[in-house]
């Protein structure tokens, strides 16, 4: 099996970017959409348990250990869900346990520099400490380590080739340039994309005026992943919200599965999340755009389970 | 010109309190802690002006919060304005400025000083009559209001300008150092957004004109015009911290053109005019002058303020009541007069607002912009919710906490999150299911109440000659308290498709339905 890393992929994207444009023009051609795992079949990791710590190191074990998903001297952004001025029990932030463990992992398979941020949507400062993310992060306690607000010059306009509902878009630049990304959303319900999951989760990673993705969410969405590849998807549903999100605020929305989530095929994993909630994935406008357009498998059928 | 040690401490004690205001200034924001532990609104409990609004606003006096301020009241009654002179920030300021900007030595016809004193009259009787205009003239609330507005927006604005430039031109040695020192600064020493205020502007203009008349006249605005320092001047007539000699000395006359407020005449040391700056116990040749605590001795008590002064004064400050109160209900003339959570009813709030723009500058949200004449005529520079820029951010509680004189009350978070300021409404005609026919939910998504007062409802409805099942936003009244963030987030471009308008604020007491059509 021939994994190819971010730089490898972002590197040939753009060389056949180039070339393609040198030869003159094959529009046809949906380049940067080229599925990097839906060749075969992606292993996808359901683990279940209390201890959050546990559960986010067994999960990680059966996909065969961080080490596969991270190289000693990586640059790893972890990317939980901080969007929201909400404490933990209310589901509406990733859990701060299960980022500490991710980014303890990382740091034992000898990430060079770990970087957690979000684009949050209610104030920064409030979401990060509110979140309990800020001090799960610290606790940490290593300089390789840092949860940082977003940087307003990291931002870049970039062309979507072959995108469906935009051409190009401001992404975050630190992640595109990272070596590795760990996309770790919490699971919780939306009302038009109907669930929020990783494909949504990398909302927080572009710049713009996000709120006119959900004009299109679905194509939107997908343009987004066509260019942000995430190594990894590590889904928190040990507290899901299933109602009033994606924001919560009430007790009685939220419902504790105890679950993780995890596979290098976020949209297998985006797909396994809806079973969640008792829906399918078909349901779920984002991941059938997603699937379509090759990024990932959504048929469970289709996925070796871990 | 030789300074005594008097001098050299009143020098400390200036640049200490300037120092220490400015450094409450800073702590005056957020940083990650939800109760602000030095809030910069304690400078105004020794505000004997702001102690004064309170004591005439309706209600019961104050007395935890601003018994410090009727110790100075005391301690000038006894020693005179040691205020005005060692620790007031916008007179350090003056006095610092006027020394870059250069002093004009030109005397003004003693008149001039009525004015802050029929100044102070005039607001006091307007304030006892239900119009309360201190704020404006104070010179603690007219220091911060320029600092939060005017200044301290500059400052970031050039300091992010500076970061900005090392951060795209590789200068070596400079953008390293910028880069590892941004984070300090952005911590402590700036604002983590750049503050955005409409009347920046306006209020750096009018705190220039109070600078430049030092080109006029040493402490203009202190000597003349300040209604603090007139209420100082008035308790201090009868101080006993009393100068030696009294009156200008026949032989030298160097206090006649030295003295900074003028207080030494022919006839007499004017206590309520001195501001005890001390120079005089430094400047003087034959080192006569000296400051010594006795009573009686009273050959000069200073500014003759006329009786028909005061009595005009009087009547325009109670003229001022009447006219203003048979304008039109602001909250009718504009719907989107919105004022901070906990914000007394808007009556009692104009009274009791002393316009420091604190909540300004503590909001998190930058929700809070300062007034021209949305508010009505007397509410310039008084705190709106201006829901476009910003939102009322659902868990915070910093402009109730940093109010100083319980316009906005401070509230605790549960209170808070029930508190309306407003009502979301939903423009038709703009926003982008019900006008383009497009899916959108971005003010649903951002609505912070637990149970959600923005609610998507699904429909059938014909788009382009084609049926599309649709989700609608709709707000639910009942659950709606107002905060923006609807309108703030809306990503329709230009004027919000959902804005915020005053109606069922909590402030406002009116009987309620039990139940019926706006439940």
């Amino acid at each position: 099996m021939t994994r190819i890393d971010r730089r490898t992929f972002i590197r040939r994207s753009i060389q056949t970017a180039v070339a393609t444009s040198a030869v003159g023009c094959l529009p046809a051609l949906d380049l940067l959409a080229l599925p990097a795992h839906a060749a075969e079949m992606p292993p996808l990791a359901v683990r279940k348990g209390q201890d959050v710590s546990l559960l986010v190191k067994e999960t990680l074990h059966a996909l065969g250990g961080m080490e596969n998903f991270v190289k000693s001297g990586d640059v790893v952004v972890v990317k939980p869900n901080i969007g929201w001025d909400r404490t933990v029990e209310l589901a509406a932030n990733t859990h701060p346990e299960v980022v500490k463990t991710l980014v303890e992992l990382c740091l034992d398979a000898g990430a060079k520099q770990v970087r957690i941020f979000d684009r949050t949507c209610n104030d920064e400062r409030r979401c990060y400490t509110q979140s309990g993310i800020r001090a799960a992060v610290e606790s940490v306690k290593s300089d390789r380590v840092s949860l940082e607000y977003m940087d307003r010059h990291g931002y870049k306009e970039l062309a979507i080739h072959g995108g469906k509902a935009f051409d190009r878009w401001q992404f975050y630049m630190p992640v595109i340039e990272a070596d590795r990304l760990i996309n770790v959303p919490i699971a919780k319900h939306h009302s038009i994309s109907r669930l929020t999951l990783g494909m949504k989760n990398l909302m927080g990673v572009i710049g713009g005026n996000r709120g006119r993705l959900h004009h299109k969410i679905a194509e939107s969405l997908t343009d987004i992943a066509s260019v942000i590849h995430a190594d990894l998807t590590v889904i928190d549903a040990t507290r899901i919200l299933v109602a009033n999100g994606p924001q919560g605020g009430r007790v009685e929305d939220v419902r504790n599965p105890e679950t993780l989530i995890a596979s290098p095929d976020m949209v297998a994993a985006d797909a396994y999340a809806t079973t969640l909630f008792g829906l399918k994935p078909e349901d779920v406008s984002t991941i059938v755009a997603a699937a379509q357009r090759g990024l990932g498998v959504m048929d469970l059928k289709q996925v070796r389970m871990v | 010109m030789k300074n005594s040690s008097w001098t050299y401490a009143r020098k400390i004690s200036q640049s200490f309190c300037l120092a220490l205001f400015l450094w409450l200034f800073l702590q005056t924001e957020y940083r990650g802690i939800d109760q602000l532990p030095y809030p910069v609104s304690l400078l105004f409990r020794i505000d004997p002006l702001a102690a004064l609004a309170d004591f005439l606003a309706p209600g019961p006096f104050g007395w935890q919060v601003l018994w410090p301020a009727l110790v100075v009241i005391l301690f000038t009654v006894l020693f005179g304005r040691f205020f005005c002179g060692w620790i007031c920030p916008l007179g350090s300021t003056l006095d610092g400025l006027g020394k870059v900007i250069g002093r004009g030595r030109r005397t003004f016809s003693p008149g001039w000083r009525r004015v802050k004193y029929y100044l102070l009259i005039a607001m006091s009787a307007a304030t006892l009559f239900g119009v309360q205009l201190l704020g404006l003239f104070d010179p603690l609330a007219i220091f911060l209001r320029s600092l939060t507005l005017a200044v301290y927006p500059a400052y970031n604005y050039g300091l992010n300008g500076l970061f900005d430039f090392f951060y795209e031109h590789e200068v070596p040695l400079l953008s390293s150092l910028a880069k590892t020192s941004y984070p300090v600064f952005r911590d402590n020493l700036m604002a983590f957004h750049q503050p955005i205020f409409a009347l920046g502007l306006f209020t750096l203009l009018i705190f220039l004109v109070i600078v430049l008349l030092e080109k006029v006249e040493h402490r203009f605005w202190c000597k003349n015009l300040c209604p603090l320092g007139g209420l100082l001047g008035i308790c201090s007539r009868y101080a006993i911290l009393q100068r030696t000699p009294q009156e200008l000395c026949a032989d030298c006359q160097l206090c006649d053109s030295l003295c900074r407020s003028g207080a030494v005449r022919e006839s007499g040391h004017m206590r309520s005019e001195c501001l005890l700056c001390m120079d005089c116990t430094g400047f003087c040749p034959e080192e006569r002058v000296q400051f010594t605590l006795r009573t009686g001795a009273d050959n000069d008590l200073g500014v003759d303020l006329q009786r028909r002064g005061v009595l005009t004064a009087m009547a325009s400050g109670v003229m001022l009541a009447p006219v203003v109160s048979i304008g039109p209900v602001t909250h009718e003339q504009n719907p989107y007069l919105i004022r901070p959570p906990g914000a007394v009813p808007e009556e009692e709030f104009l009274q009791r607002c002393v316009r420091c723009a604190e909540c300004m500058k503590v909001c998190i949200g930058r929700t809070l912009q300062p007034a021209l004449l949305e508010a009505g005529p007397i509410g310039l520079w008084t705190p709106l919710v201006v829901p476009r820029i910003g939102y009322c951010e659902y868990n915070c509680t910093l402009c109730g906490q940093v109010c100083p004189t319980g316009a906005i009350a401070p509230l605790k978070l549960p209170e808070k999150k029930k508190n309306v300021i407003g009502l979301a409404v939903i423009k038709k005609d703009r926003c982008l299911p019900f006008a383009k026919g497009v899916e959108c939910l971005v003010c649903e998504e951002h609505c912070p109440t637990g149970e959600k007062a923005i609610v998507m409802e699904e429909k059938e409805v014909l788009v382009d000659g084609e049926l599309r099942r649709l989700k609608f936003p709709k707000v639910v009244d009942k659950l709606c308290i107002g905060c923006g963030i609807c309108e703030t987030k809306c990503p329709v471009e230009g004027a919000s498709a959902v804005r915020i308008i005053n109606e069922g604020e909590s402030r406002r007491k009116r009987a309620e339905f039990l139940a019926g059509p706006y439940g």
